[in-house]
């Protein structure tokens, strides 16, 4: 028998999609670490970086998109040695591959970044970078100490900054190498020289431009460090650096990420203190002005008041108040004496009335009187009545009491007689 | 610096800055008798002349330490170009103390 095995016949799309999912869902080529050196590099306006990855013996293309590389503190350049990290990713269309770089960090920089961290470990504990032992820089400097070299851009950095910020500064240059081996033992010597009393320097700026991890190398030497830290003189460490700061910026009393930063810092503005100078003497002159102004429109508020523009004004108002109370008084007076005058006008009215009463009363009484003359035994008498008394001179008013041959006094309205009773004779 | 401490040439300048600051300060809260505030203006007066003074004191030279062959350091003075910052007669420098 004869088999014949049928090949499996895939299309161009079919094969690349089946790569392409193998290499994708590849666990150990989605995250890896390569190592090489940059080519081809380009920048694309888009934000996405594209490059090429090579090492002596292949090359591999790579893209570093926008939303990967927002981060990179450095700028990749052509020829740059570079660890990155990434998957790697298949272009079906193209049955292409390529590196999709999510980070990326200069070569080399591992070895040595471990070193300055140690190194960092160390000084710290040694209270190297203590902010207690941070000096405060100089108000006004009036001479400037720069260590660096005097041929690179950084020396003119700060010079051209410093004078423009104050025109009459003096300036100490201490020449010193800032890369080569002897780099770290010429910085550390001449901020060691500026600190003799000697050059009487106020600040010290120590730096470089930018440049390579490397360059930047001595800045992280325990020599320069220690020198920095040991300065007796106020030191700015200027450092031109995009990515980590070296440690000579922890050690210095102020940092700054450039030199002209640096003369920035350490150099106060001319005009600025002018201008201060300028302000605070027109607000005392302004002050001194309104101060006297015032004074003086107290001075004439008060002359101008009437009491000492007219001074008999004080006398008249007393007067005016006499008269015043001296018209309520006789005023009170009069009142006074008129009511009471109106009262003694009024008394004979009384009297009057009183006399008219009394003459109503004595007419009563006469009435009376005359009534009361009418009731008068003696009055009865008269018209021939009288009246029989006893012994007793008691009025006999029955036949009762009466005897016969009692003598008894007879009156009469006229006069009496004495009477003897001859008999006694009793009616109903 | 004390209330009535004189200037001296020896008062720094943020001291005497301060003062001034003081005296205006002081002028301005309008508790000061006329007398007095005459007396404080002339003090001011004082104060910024001295401040402005000092502001010039120091003189503009630019010099760069050289190590000599005797091994001792001297100062020699360069001429710069003041907008560039460049040092003028770069040719002569060495680059470093050691």
């Amino acid at each position: 028998m004869e088999y014949e095995v049928k090949p499996r016949f895939y299309t161009v799309a079919e094969i690349n999609g089946l790569i392409k999912s193998e290499m994708e869902n590849n666990p150990y080529l989605s995250n890896v670490w390569v190592k090489g050196e940059i080519y081809n590099l380009t920048y694309h306006s888009s934000g996405h970086i594209y490059f090429t990855l090579k090492d002596d013996s292949a090359s591999i293309s790579a893209v570093f998109f926008k939303y990967a590389n927002k981060n990179l503190k450095f700028r990749l350049e052509d020829g740059m040695k570079v660890l990155v990290s990434g998957g790697i990713t298949v272009f079906e269309k193209r049955g292409s591959y390529q590196l999709n770089v999510l980070q990326a960090r200069p070569e080399g920089a591992g070895e040595l970044q471990k070193r300055i961290e140690q190194l960092k470990k160390k000084l710290s504990e040694e209270g190297l970078f203590d902010q207690l032992r941070k000096k405060e820089l100089p108000f006004l400097p009036a001479r400037l100490g720069i260590v660096t070299s005097p041929t690179g851009a950084a020396v003119r950095d700060i010079i051209k900054v410093a004078l423009r910020r104050y025109s009459n500064i003096e300036i100490i240059i201490a020449p010193a190498k800032v890369q080569g081996d002897d780099a770290a033992a010429s910085i550390a010597a001449a901020i060691r020289e500026l600190n003799k009393p000697r050059w009487n320097i106020d600040v010290i700026i120590a730096g470089r431009g930018g440049g390579s991890f490397e360059d930047l190398m001595p800045f992280n030497e325990e020599i320069v460090i220690r020198a920095f830290a040991e300065s007796a003189v106020p030191i700015i460490s200027a450092v031109g650096h995009q990515i980590d700061h070296p440690l000579s910026d922890d050690a210095a009393d102020a940092a700054a990420p450039t030199p002209s930063a640096a003369a920035e810092i350490a150099i106060p503005l001319k005009s600025d203190f002018i201008d201060e100078i300028e302000y605070l003497k027109t607000r005392m002159t302004n002050s001194l002005s309104n101060n006297y102004l015032n004074y003086k429109t107290s001075l004439k508020n008060l002359t101008s008041k009437k009491i000492f523009r007219d001074p008999y004004e004080i006398l008249n108002s007393r007067q005016m108040m006499l008269t015043d109370t001296e018209g309520r008084m006789v005023n009170l007076m009069k009142h006074r004496v008129s009511s009471e005058r109106e009262k003694l006008l009024r008394l004979p009215d009384i009297y009057r009335l009183q006399k008219r009463l009394l003459v109503q009363k004595k007419h009563d009484m006469e009435l009376l009187i005359q009534n009361l003359n009418n009731l008068s035994p003696l009055n009865i008498m008269s018209r021939g009545y009288s009246i029989v008394l006893d012994r007793n001179r008691s009025v006999i008013k029955s036949v009762e009491k009466i005897n016969q041959g009692d003598t008894v006094e007879i009156r009469f309205s006229d006069g009496s007689a004495v009477a003897a009773v001859n008999s006694v004779k009793k009616e109903n | 610096m004390e209330k009535d401490k004189k200037l001296s040439p020896k008062t720094s300048f943020e001291d005497a800055l301060q003062d001034l600051e003081d005296v205006a300060n002081k002028l301005e809260g309008g508790e000061l008798g006329l007398d007095d505030s005459i007396k404080e203006f002339e003090k001011g007066i004082k104060l910024a002349r001295y401040c402005q003074q000092k502001l010039e004191e120091a003189e503009r030279k630019i010099e760069i330490l050289q190590k000599g062959a005797d091994g001792e350091v001297k100062p020699g003075r360069v001429a710069v170009k003041p907008d560039t910052g460049e040092i003028e007669d770069e040719d002569d420098l060495q680059g470093s103390l050691i």
